[in-house]
């Protein structure tokens, strides 16, 4: 059985046609018709399909009969691109014996590329390498596969050119998988052990867990046990996902499918767990995964404060489905109860803010966002703070630290200097460069996680007309010079305006700060005054002037409903806002307030 | 010679309005968002008016027992109407419906259009109001609107009024505009006083964005004026009418004691009205209904007669009627009589809405005195915050 199955993920760059290609190995296989076919099919939140990202893995099972004339069974797990979502590859390379590594014919490797080719190295995983969209009139195929023999250490002998938009060199990439990627080699007859390496939260059916089987085998009825806890649960309902959920009876050692027990608590189905059976349980739990700590935090507030709970419920369900999630209550004097949460970056924080305001309908109000200090204290203790409203006074601080990453950055070379000059003005310091090949370099520079978080990469881009791609890992901490920047509105602090800044850019990004907020904050019935200070010191004031107009100036019969409509469009706009003493401000500032360009 | 405007009580009378549009302009202003076709066709014209004579038979025949206090001729430029189509019109009026002896029968008119034969016919017509449609006494301002006719075509024309010994006239200024001064506006003002009108109507430069003015100012080709300077030019109208022997009635208008526009007043009273013509808006039985806003659309129906040209727009029941009545009544300086809405609602508005009214005295935008909720001076300017409000 086992001989006849291959697991495998497919690893890209973001944009260099991961999703496409899944779309065709699924119509290629006859998983799904051409009716059923529609682009980015494993992409089922219409948040990826918007965004045309991939941010959740997705498992899907492909038949396929192989020129040798045997049948095969095919597990294919999409992965995201993203370097948000590294843990999710990670997660998804864990339960496979190969991965299919796509690189874009005109484009090449990019940093991503590497860092996910080292991590399927890293977890021996046979790698079988494509070059796509070589019907692109800047193709290169053949430059793309000396690059990737080169970087790499692939042989380009084997390397597939593909057209997954075309479907060209479909076939050549199934037979590659089946004679390439090693069957699991797992003991069908063994206690069971079963890895989850995904699950999320379905209204009926109670939480529903992806599974690889990786020793014994699992049926209907069956009574599992959740290694980590010991809580035991009876099957209802085991399957895969070809590329529906489809019930089978049993699923056996180097299998990939899904499973319910009627798992109500979400805590109970923990990702990287392993799943044994209670009547014969294993002695030992698979490796599971790293905790993956978060990078970035901030605190998510319901607009309306009697949603709190609502917003815990949907957070613990979002949890379920995605692991890195961090969250625990907090208040604000500003804003009332809420959560501070925890994310591996933006996108990922932009998407659960999203994810929890589209699928559990939540209008939420995000703060600025915030990596986590070290700071020790003249006591000699130390503490970690990853709310600067929490930020303690200045004669109590002997030392701060914050988190640096490495960052690698791979340009072509005629921007070597632009990206050195932007890594600089991000208070960077040079690592090395290397030449990858005569065009292209990579080079690494040790910065501040905080600088990189916010319009980094947008800078990346523009200023290398989009082709700069980057990767970074976090290098630790380092002692900073910094200090917390304070905004007032009419005299008052509101602490979910708090942000930490380096000294040397206090006075700017104070001037900045209050410059943005004048903007944002509409005119009110009263002046509103926007200070921004460093302890008791002001070092920036704006005033927003109160507001003098807001009239229809004609009125009468003829467009009377359409003056209402405008009213309650105006009455339904003040919904959006949040009252903070007398001052009303849009939910959005508090999260513009980082979006600060440099000059 | 035109008769002056009885001086009947608004509170007296309790009759319709109606309004008829004209909508055919000589050129269309570059601010305007309203419905108007450029240029003048005769055959156009004539067409348009035997629609709108067969509209006013067949609502005379759904409601004959209609008593009209007003009638409302506006546009475009109703003032592109000859004599014989204006007095065929009024006449349609008198033939199907009752006008109330001494109704206010009111025509907007472009200066550009008016001379002494287009007076004498209105006259004859029965027309006892006149809006002038003045903007402004500035030639380079009237070119920044677009509009038709110049400072000098103004003059003439209200001497002209006058020599014909109309008194109950109107002239429209708009105030706002890109790089006017308050100076400028005062001296508008004081122009328009000159001319000795018995009404004035005031109105912000408000742009919509699809107008051509609008298009400029949203690609930053016009610099709105800062909304402080929009409140000193409001206030200052305010202040120097008032000193004129001017009474501030509505938002945007002034008077003569005594000369408040009747068909305005059934507007803000929250009163029914007939709108006849294309895209001319009715309010009856608590819904607003609005016919075919089109030229070809509403003549086009009328004249074949195949489908009655009118959709309901809202339709509106108990608490509704009474917000509508409210957002409109407090455009009036005098604003609203509570006992009055009591009776007529069956709501208490002052412990329906006290929460929204204390908040807003105390900032001194609402009051109330002598049984009436009103804005105060401060309030009329700030008037959507507060109106937003009460909406649900």
């Amino acid at each position: 059985m086992q001989n006849r199955i291959r697991n495998f993920s497919i690893i890209a760059h973001i944009d260099h046609g991961k999703s496409t290609l899944a779309d065709r190995l699924l119509q290629f296989t006859g998983a799904l018709s051409d009716r059923e076919m529609r682009e980015q099919f494993l992409d089922k939140m219409d948040l990826e399909r918007e965004k045309g990202i991939t941010i959740k893995l997705q498992p899907v099972r492909l038949n396929y009969r192989s020129r040798d004339g045997q049948d095969y069974i095919l597990n294919l797990i999409d992965t995201p691109g993203h370097v948000d979502f590294t843990y999710e590859v990670s997660r998804s390379l864990a339960s496979c014996e190969g991965a299919l590594l796509v690189v874009d014919a005109s484009q090449g490797i990019e940093a991503q590329t590497l860092a996910n080719v080292y991590m399927a190295m890293d977890l021996n995983l046979e790698i079988v390498g494509l070059v796509n969209k070589i019907d692109l009139p800047g193709a290169e195929p053949d430059r793309v596969k000396q690059e990737m023999e080169d970087v790499l250490g692939l042989e380009k002998e084997g390397i597939l050119p593909i057209s997954a938009k075309l479907g060209t060199g479909i076939e050549e990439v199934l037979e590659a998988i089946v004679k390439q990627v090693p069957p699991p080699k797992g003991d069908e007859n063994g206690p069971l052990q079963a890895l989850i390496f995904d699950s999320y939260f379905d209204s009926y059916k109670g939480a529903i867990s992806y599974i690889r089987v990786v020793n014994g085998s699992v049926r209907q009825g069956d009574i599992i046990r959740m290694m980590s806890s010991g809580k035991e649960f009876e099957i209802y309902e085991i399957g895969v996902l070809s590329p529906y959920m489809t019930e089978v009876e049993t699923l056996s050692a180097g299998e990939v499918g899904y499973l319910t027990a009627g798992i109500k608590n979400v805590k109970d189905t923990r990702v990287g767990d392993t799943i044994t059976l209670a009547s014969q349980p294993a002695d030992t739990a698979l490796p599971g995964y790293q905790e993956v700590k978060p990078m970035v935090y901030c605190g998510l507030y319901p607009l309306e404060n009697n949603d709190f709970e609502r917003l815990r419920d949907a957070l613990d369900r979002l949890k379920l489905n995605d692991a890195s999630l961090f969250y625990e209550p907090e208040t604000s004097d500003a804003l009332g109860f809420g959560f501070r949460c925890g994310f591996l970056g933006l996108l990922h924080l932009e998407i659960i803010r999203e994810r929890l305001e589209r699928e559990y309908d939540l209008s939420l109000l995000a703060t600025a966002p915030s990596v986590v200090y070290k700071i020790v204290l003249t006591d000699g203790s130390e503490i970690l703070v990853q709310n600067p409203a929490h930020w303690p006074p200045a004669q109590r601080t002997e030392r701060i630290m914050e988190p640096f990453v490495k960052a690698s950055i791979m340009v072509p070379n005629e921007y070597v200097g632009t990206i050195m000059e932007l890594c600089q003005d991000k208070r960077g310091s040079f690592i090395t460069m290397e030449y990858l090949t005569s065009q292209r370099v990579m080079i690494s520079y040790k910065l501040p996680l905080s600088e990189i978080l916010y319009d980094f990469f947008d800078a990346l881009k523009s200023r290398t007309r989009g082709y700069a791609s980057l990767d970074y890992e976090i290098s630790g901490y380092e002692v900073s010079n910094l200090v917390k920047m304070d905004i007032m509105l009419n005299g008052e602090i509101v602490d979910a305006l708090s942000f930490i800044t380096h000294q040397d850019r206090a006075y700017y990004r104070g001037r900045a700060t209050t410059e943005k907020l004048r903007k944002i904050i509409p005119r009110q019935m009263y002046e509103v005054a926007i200070q921004a200070a460093v302890g008791s010191k002001i070092i920036a004031r704006e005033t927003v002037k109160a507001m003098r107009k807001d009239v229809l100036a004609k009125c009468y019969g003829g467009d009377i409903t359409r003056k209402k409509k405008l009213l309650e469009k105006q009455k339904e706009g003040k919904k959006k806002m949040k009252q903070i003493g007398r001052v009303e401000v849009p939910k959005d500032a508090f999260m513009s307030v980082m979006n600060i360009e440099d000059e | 010679m035109a008769i002056k405007n009885a001086k009947l009580k608004i509170k007296d009378c309790n009759g319709m309005g109606m309004y008829i549009h004209i909508p055919f302009c000589i050129k269309k202003c570059r601010y305007c968002d309203f419905y108007s076709l450029p240029g003048k066709n005769e055959s156009d014209l004539d067409n348009y008016v035997r629609a709108l004579l067969k509209e006013i038979r067949i609502r005379g025949e759904q409601m004959p027992a209609v008593q009209l206090e007003s009638i409302y001729l506006g546009g475009g430029t109703p003032s592109m109407l000859d004599g014989r189509q204006l007095g065929s019109i009024i006449r349609a009026c008198g033939d199907n419906f009752t006008i109330i002896p001494g109704a206010e029968i009111s025509m907007e008119a472009n200066p550009a259009t008016l001379d002494k034969a287009k007076l004498a016919a209105m006259e004859a017509a029965g027309i006892n109001r006149l809006s002038l449609g003045v903007q402004s006494f500035f030639d380079d301002e009237l070119a920044l609107m677009g509009r038709v006719h110049d400072a000098a075509a103004v003059r003439e024309t209200v001497e002209l009024i006058h020599s014909r010994g109309w008194e109950n006239f109107n002239l429209d200024l708009i105030y706002g505009l890109p790089g006017q001064s308050l100076k400028r506006w005062w001296q508008n003002l004081k122009q328009a006083l000159d001319c000795k009108p018995c009404h004035l109507s005031l109105y912000l430069l408000q742009l919509e964005e699809h107008t051509p003015m609008g298009k400029d100012a949203a690609q930053g080709r016009l610099q709105m004026l800062d909304e402080d300077e929009e409140w000193r030019m409001y206030n200052l109208a305010m202040e120097y009418l008032a000193e004129r022997g001017f009474v501030h009635y509505e938002i945007s208008n002034f008077c003569r004691p005594g000369w408040e526009c009747r068909h305005n007043l059934v507007y803000w009273q929250g009163r029914e009205y007939l709108g006849l013509g294309a895209g001319a808006v009715s309010f009856v039985a608590g819904s607003r209904y609005m016919n075919q806003p089109d030229f070809k659309g509403y003549t086009g129906a009328l004249i074949s007669g195949e489908q009655w040209p009118i959709k309901e727009l809202e339709r509106m029941e108990g608490r509704e009627l009474m917000i509508d009545a409210l957002i409109l009544g407090l455009r009036l300086c005098e604003g609203i009589d509570l006992a009055h809405f009591q009776q007529r609602f069956g709501v208490d508005i002052s412990s329906e809405y006290k929460g929204i009214i204390v908040q807003y005295m105390n900032r001194g935008l609402l009051n109330i005195e002598n049984g009436r909720l009103s804005f105060t001076k401060a309030g009329y300017f700030l008037s959507n915050q507060v109106l937003s409000q009460f909406m649900d």
